[in-house]
């Protein structure tokens, strides 16, 4: 489904993605993990074209979306992205979040991108608040409708990072609820989260980065119980 | 000293006269420089350089230089070169025009930018264009921050259009000169053209704020 090869990503002299290799399969759930600064939020931003990359590939079912003479717009339209902070479009109401790009994008009608939208929302428990404006919800209702306004474009693909990290711990689990519910419907999902609980539960496997490359990657139980790098055992002992 | 009213009541439909072109001008020129300032704002945020080296320029010139010695050059040069002839009032909306364009530009360029990274990020996420995310996402959010600033342009650009009397284009400051000039008197005309424009930036003032207050609300 998602294929990256060797990929590399510097900022100035700043070399932040080192040589990432990385195979997602489709209706797979990965988790990352790492400390702060290891490159895992410019791993998704890469994956979504939202950071250009310095070097490598990065193939979407096949497709080199890093080949400047694929459309990056419509690439994007095929992988969801959900931000630590929401990034809400805050001069529309929810559903009005939702309907935008499927109507200006897939050129959707408005009341199909309606009807779906509401939908998404009934999904995500917040049907009632169709018509409020982001600035009245709650952080965890805040994301939820972040997650629906990605679905709203069908993508093939959801990147998560770090969805709970800006919540109150309150209501960390109604987003997790969500996601969970998600990849039991089988979308492929790349999430990075600090949820250690989520990656066990859910997760099909966890990568763990570390200084712009991928240091371990296992099944969550491997991993989390019998990690075979001096690094990830380092972190593990410090986040679990 | 005495105080002539009966000389400001004779200049009175003058005044008026000028009034209605002092608003007219300065309407035309916010309004124009508007449309301007968006396409040169725009232009000075494009990530190739060589493309807003251009609206750097213009911005920089526009700010950098009075707006006597700008109404003088599009006076003088520039509309007779481009009419063959002069004229005041047209070139009056012409200078006033440019050269709040170059301040408008900063305003949106400044609104634009205010905008928090995440909003466009978001957009792109969903497919949307650059053009669809600004027109559909930043635009909107940038245009409510962007109204006090632009509002206070307008009550500069009023007050500075009086500068069009030294090219004869008869607004209120033309009739005050005129009035000064027919009966030496210093207080009567300067005086009335200064309380004219105090009402009027007051009004302006006053309908700003209401429309700010409106906005906040919302
Ligand atoms: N736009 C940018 N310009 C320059 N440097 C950047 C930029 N974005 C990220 N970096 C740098 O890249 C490195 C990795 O950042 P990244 O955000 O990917 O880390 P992360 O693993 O997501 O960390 P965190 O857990 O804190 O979110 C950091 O050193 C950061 O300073
Ligand atoms: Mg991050």
């Amino acid at each position: 489904m998602i294929k990256v090869e060797n990929l590399k990503k510097s900022f100035g002299d700043n070399e932040v993605l080192k040589d990432i290799n990385l195979s997602i399969e489709p209706q797979e759930v990965v988790v990352v993990i790492g400390p702060s600064g290891s490159g895992k939020s410019t791993l998704l931003r890469c994956i979504n074209l939202l950071e250009s990359i310095t070097d490598g590939h990065i193939l979407i079912e096949g497709t080199d979306i890093t080949d400047k003479k694929n459309d990056i717009n419509k690439m994007r339209q095929e992988v969801g992205m959900v931000f630590q902070h929401f990034n809400l479009f805050p001069h529309k109401t929810v559903i009005q979040n939702l309907m935008l790009a499927p109507t200006k994008v897939r050129k959707v009608s408005a009341e199909a991108a309606r009807n779906k939208g509401i939908e998404l929302l009934r999904k995500v428990g917040l049907e009632e608040k169709a018509d409020a404006y982001p600035s009245s919800l709650s952080g965890g209702q805040k994301q939820r409708v972040a997650i629906a306004r990605a679905l709203a474009m069908e993508p093939k693909i959801m990147l998560f990072d770090e969805p709970t990290s800006a919540l109150d711990p309150e209501v960390v689990g109604e987003v997790l609820e969500v996601m969970k519910q998600l990849a039991k419907e089988g979308m492929t999902m790349v999430v990075v989260t600090h949820e250690m609980g989520f990656a066990r539960e859910v997760g099909d496997r966890v990568i763990f980065m570390d200084g712009g490359y991928i240091v371990e990657e296992n099944e969550p139980k491997q991993l989390f119980e019998s990690p075979q790098q001096e690094r990830t055992k380092a972190f593990l002992s410090k986040v679990l | 000293m005495n105080f002539r009213f009966d000389l400001i009541a004779e200049y009175a439909p003058f005044f008026l006269q000028g009034t209605l072109l002092t608003i007219g001008l300065s309407l035309a020129g916010i309004l124009i420089g508007t449309v301007l300032g968006l396409f040169i704002g725009l232009g000075k945020i494009v990530q190739n350089k060589l493309i807003a080296f251009p609206f750097t320029l213009y911005i920089t010139f526009f700010r950098g230089t009075p707006l006597l010695v700008q109404i003088f050059l599009v006076h003088f040069g520039l509309v007779p070169f481009l009419f063959g002839e002069t004229n005041a009032i047209l070139a009056g909306i012409v200078a006033l025009s440019l050269n709040s364009a170059a301040y408008i530009a900063e305003i949106f360029r400044a609104g634009i930018q205010s905008i928090d990274r995440g909003q466009m990020e978001a957009a792109r996420s969903l497919g949307m264009s650059n053009v669809q995310a600004m027109r559909h996402v930043i635009l909107p959010q940038a245009f409510k921050r962007m109204i006090p600033p632009l509002g206070n342009e307008f009550i500069v650009l009023l007050k500075d259009s009086s500068l069009l009397a030294v090219i004869t284009a008869p607004e209120i400051m033309y009739w005050g000169r005129a009035m000064a000039g027919q009966y030496y008197k210093v207080w009567e005309p300067y005086l009335t053209a200064a309380f004219i424009y105090l009402i009027l930036t007051i009004s302006l003032t006053f309908v700003l704020n209401r429309l700010e207050r409106r906005l906040k609300t919302d």
